[in-house]
């Protein structure tokens, strides 16, 4: 398909050799004592944040221990607004309709739901235009189960799910969780009916109520509740949380599979490519000072409040993200029938 | 789970929650305030107050988030009645009777009416949910998608029964309503369905600005014609303010107690099950109401059990909520989930070793509503005599006022402008039911409850890989299903068999 | 409510403004069915069912409509919907108002908006009569809205000069 070809060819080679090379001219830049002049000057008041999920929502705590800290390291604080809606949908469109290209407005979105979106539905504006330039936290995709099911281990539940269709609550379709569960069932043989149930908090009371066989979700909001539920499997190519979460075994551990960690929640800042272009210095301060917060015990500190599992967070580049949107949508291709209903 | 907390444990409960009780009042009344202003839940007042309940220890700050959250409830039901202006959708059904009771002069009497309602019906569903609290949990395990889709039905039908003066105008804004809640993405694949090309739809029909504009905005274009809310009839009724009518109306409500006890119980089963809330409960109970009434004919009058059946009955949820945040950790709605997060802030794991851990705090959300509720019949029910002036205010300035205050209210949930021209256009097409007889709760009621319905059908489609049969798959769906076609035909069994009677008795 | 339709019980009934909604509701049906053309079956199947009970609905109001037409108890026109007459002016002008708050409320801001809204819409309302009482209450409760969901409540009005320039204060 032309937009599957798009993603992939707009988010790999092209896109990672123009983003380094934006971030080559702008290390060169900055190290250049006019440059750094110039670079000094900004920034000069508050930048504003695009935020396409809700208020208080995870997003908006990460964006608030983030940058909490780190306009203490830029000189300048930021002011988020929130665009939720269409799953995203709303704030990119905003964003790319919105914002101006002078390194004063970013987005700080989630990644891999957002992504697969644009494969599900391509956006309005051109791909080719925006660029995430910083991860800032992954956390893995899982297969979980109520402490009541009769599932213990992942075993159990590809054995029953070979005997019949099994219903995994999800978010939604097009979500990295989802699409382990589907790699999942397609490389064990076994049945997986997945049913989107509108976010965690309904996917986790399907699941506790059992009205749901087992769910697949980011592992953030499973291992905070042990008490009720119990991870099974996970979609990364090593267990950050073996303590928290029983020494759950990775799908390519366990079933010996190559697949690509498949990050489900990885929020990550992005910018118009234009704004990098016209302002490579101003975006070298923006990288070099975000990647300052990750070594201030400060931001350790403010990231505790979250509640999230410290073991997420770390700083990934560019290139890395790029790799990971690639890597997301190539599967998401894979299974764009599916998550389009052309196939049921 | 076991109950064996003896009468000395909930007696020292309820001593230790009144000691609370300076938490409990500014509470109540911040509560009255939100809950009255459309745009503004009980939810989203919890959120801007994060930092200051995460400062309190988490008994405190519990204490404080229960009770606004009981008094937003009925704040909310205070416009439904004076100004027909429901503050939330919990509260839609509430102006069915309580506005013509307003406009006939009785809005003190209505007010006090439904504060009877609203604080027994909570009271008692408290006391009922403290004491089957393991039993009650268990709701949740029962009613999955096929049931809720049976309940769901069993709200809409109330448009029909809200059709009965004009039958084909009825459903024509009923089925109407329908298909503007089925505006937004299906709930599998997410098409966009019918959005007029807007993002801001994506995610279906925001309620607050379909609320705005079906009856603020259009109430306030159609009263402009009188000098004020009241009819001619009314302002005579209406005489001096004065405690008479607030006893009366009391005295009034509490004779109906055998309805306050049964819709709050439907409030209260409603509310246990995550995802149904306020507006569904009290949708169900006015349709039960009506169904089992003597005087069916009475309803949308101003008729007293018209308007005391959906206080109860959303009043009833909000005790329904707190159940399975508790007992199973999974919060019943927005302000049940924000409780989560604040217990969580504080390192408190909900879900059943809460009552075996720290029972204060398994419990504790009980009886603080409990004593909000036995505090409000002293601090809100005399405030019945004031508000029901804001009546005789002219509507030179009340539709101004209205207008302004509310476009606005629609615009704080998102932060949208889009949301405030959006209630615009429900004002529009809200004026014109009016004015031609088709009735904006009927419009309403399918804004709200269309798209609900559709998410439980598409469910148990997904599930049941596209066998329709699904619906009827299981038993206690299917006993719902009965009850479902008897409520339906119940009426017109009734109205039968008056009429045998009427024939049969030559005095008649 | 009701009782406004019910109130030109000695005219003829209108049919033209009866029809409005039905008219409405028709097209939107049609439009959404369009929408969902070619779209999973699982965007469809409430639509379809729903929506073509309504358009059934609709045809037969528009035939009881007709036969009313017909028998000479309707009449086409949109009395009921513009009566009584002698408010049409103030309706019209309280509408465009209201879509003048929309359009300056997000530049302006609340309070000033609001005061500005407040004050003419009374003023049109009342026949520009207690032009000082009007002011004096439109200034109170835009303040007092003011006060309340923004300093208070911080709530997300639109802001404006006056809130930008009060920030440095709260």
């Amino acid at each position: 398909m032309d937009f599957d070809d798009k993603i992939d060819l707009g988010m790999s080679r092209r896109d990672i050799l123009k983003g380094s090379m934006a971030v080559a001219g702008a290390v060169a830049a900055s190290t250049m004592p006019f440059s750094k002049a110039f670079a000094a000057g900004y920034p000069d008041h508050n930048l504003k944040s695009y935020i396409p999920t809700r208020e208080g929502g995870g997003a908006d705590r990460l964006h608030r221990a983030i940058t909490g800290v780190w306009k203490n390291h830029l000189g300048a604080a930021f002011e988020p607004s929130f665009f939720p809606g269409a799953a995203g949908r709303v704030g990119y469109e905003k964003y790319m309709g919105l914002a101006k290209d002078d390194m004063y407005e970013l987005l700080f979105g989630n990644m891999g739901p957002e992504v697969l979106n644009w494969v599900v539905k391509k956006p309005t504006f051109d791909l080719n235009t925006f660029q995430y330039f910083a991860q800032v936290d992954s956390d893995p995709g899982i297969i979980f189960v109520s402490r009541r099911s009769k599932f213990k281990t992942i075993d159990d539940l590809i054995a029953e799910g070979k005997k019949r269709t099994l219903n995994v609550g999800v978010s939604r379709l097009a979500h990295p969780a989802t699409l382990g569960a589907l790699a999942l069932g397609r490389h064990t043989g076994a049945k997986f009916n997945p049913i989107p149930l509108s976010g965690g908090k309904n996917t986790r009371a399907g699941v506790a109520t059992g009205e749901m066989d087992c769910g697949a979700l980011p592992s953030g909001g499973i291992v905070n509740r042990k008490k009720g539920f119990k991870v099974l499997l996970m979609f990364s190519h090593k267990n950050p949380l073996p303590g928290r979460s029983e020494n759950a075994p990775t799908m390519n551990d366990h079933f010996k599979t190559s697949m690509p960690s498949l990050i489900a929640g990885s929020r990550a800042f992005g910018v118009k490519k234009s704004a990098i272009a016209k302002h490579p210095e101003r975006f070298a301060k923006i990288e070099k000072t975000l990647k300052e917060v990750f070594k201030d015990p400060a931001f350790k500190k403010a990231y505790a409040k979250t509640k999230s599992p410290w073991e997420f967070v770390g700083y990934r580049d560019a290139a890395q993200a790029a790799e990971y949107t690639k890597n997301i949508a190539k599967i998401g291709a894979e299974f764009k029938d599916l998550l389009t209903g052309k196939k049921t | 789970m076991e109950l064996d907390y003896d009468l000395a444990f909930y007696v020292e409960m309820f001593a230790r929650t009144f000691s609370f009780w300076w938490v409990i009042l500014p509470a109540i009344f911040l509560g009255l305030i939100v809950g009255a202003i459309p745009g503004f839940s009980a939810a989203n007042t919890i959120i801007i107050l994060l930092p200051l309940t995460l400062a309190m220890d988490p008994e405190t700050g519990l204490t404080f988030m229960v009770a606004l959250y009981a008094s937003s409830r009925m704040g909310a039901g205070i416009p439904a009645i004076l100004v027909n202006i429901p503050g939330t959708a919990g509260a839609a059904a509430t102006p069915l009777d309580g506005y013509p009771m307003t406009k006939q002069g009785r809005g003190q009497q209505a007010l006090a009416m439904s504060f009877v309602a609203s604080i027994a019906g909570g009271l008692l569903t408290t006391v009922v949910a403290l004491i089957s609290l393991p039993w009650l949990a268990q709701i949740a395990f029962y009613l999955h998608s096929v049931e809720m889709i049976v309940i769901m039905f069993f709200g809409i039908s109330l448009i029909a029964t809200i059709a009965a003066k004009d039958t084909l105008k009825g459903l024509i804004a009923g089925f109407f309503g329908l298909m503007i809640g089925f505006i937004g993405t299906d709930v599998v694949y997410e098409t966009p369905r019918g959005t007029f090309g807007f993002l801001e739809l994506y995610d279906k029909v925001p309620l607050i600005p379909a609320l705005v504009g079906l009856f603020a905005i259009s109430e306030a274009f159609a009263i402009i014609e009188n000098q004020s809310i009241l009819t001619e009839r009314g302002k005579a009724a209406m005489g001096k303010p004065g405690w008479a009518a607030t006893f009366e109306g009391a005295r009034i409500a509490a004779s109906k107690w055998w309805h306050i006890t049964w819709n709050s119980i439907i409030g209260l089963v409603i509310g246990v099950v995550p995802g149904a809330g306020a507006a569904i409960a009290s949708f169900v109970a006015y349709q039960q109401s009506k169904t089992y009434s003597k005087t069916p004919e009475l309803y949308g009058t101003g008729h007293v059990e018209g308007l005391i059946a959906p206080e109860s009955a959303n009043n009833g949820v909000t005790s329904g909520t707190l159940v399975p945040l508790l007992v199973i950790g999974i919060p019943g709605g927005a302000t049940a989930a924000i409780m989560l997060v604040v217990l969580q802030f504080h390192g408190v794991t909900v879900g059943p070793d809460l009552f075996l851990t720290s029972p204060e705090l398994a419990f504790g959300p009980f009886t603080a509503m409990a004593v909000t509720y036995a505090i409000m019949v002293f601090s809100v029910l005399p405030l019945a005599r004031y508000m029901s002036n804001i009546t005789v205010v002219s509507t030179i300035y009340m539709a101004p006022i209205i207008i302004s205050f509310t476009l606005v209210g629609s615009f704080v949930p998102r932060a949208y402008l889009f949301d405030m021209n959006l209630a615009l256009v429900f004002g529009v097409i809200g004026y014109v039911a009016r004015k031609t007889g088709y009735h904006v709760a009927a419009i309403l009621i399918g804004v709200i409850l269309g798209p609900l319905m559709e998410t439980y059908f598409l469910r148990a489609m997904k599930m049941s890989q596209g066998d329709i049969m699904v619906i009827f798959s299981s038993s206690i769906g299917n006993t719902l299903w009965v009850l479902l076609v008897i409520s339906m035909a119940l009426p017109y069994f009734m109205d039968y068999r008056r009429n045998k009677a009427a024939l049969n008795d030559p005095y008649g | 409510m009701a009782e406004n339709a019910e109130a030109q019980g000695s005219e003829k009934v209108s049919i033209g403004s009866e029809l409005i909604i039905p008219v409405a509701a028709f097209f939107f049906t049609i439009y959404y069915f369009i929408t969902i053309w070619n779209a999973p079956w699982t965007a469809q199947v409430a639509a379809f069912i729903v929506g073509s009970i309504l358009l059934f609905l609709v045809v037969l109001i528009v035939i009881k409509s007709v036969r009313s037409l017909s028998s000479g108890e309707g009449e086409l026109n949109f009395n009921n919907l513009v009566n009584p007459k002698s408010f049409i002016p103030k309706r019209l002008g309280l509408l465009a108002l209201t879509i003048g708050y929309i359009f300056i409320v997000p530049s302006l801001g609340f309070t000033i908006t609001t005061f500005l809204f407040l004050s003419m819409a009374m003023l049109v309302l009342s026949d520009f009569r207690k032009k000082r009482l009007i002011f004096a209450l439109a200034a109170t409760l835009s303040l007092g809205g003011y006060l309340l969901f923004i300093v208070a409540f911080k709530t997300r009005f639109p802001a404006g000069p006056f809130e930008t320039f009060m920030k440095g204060f709260f």
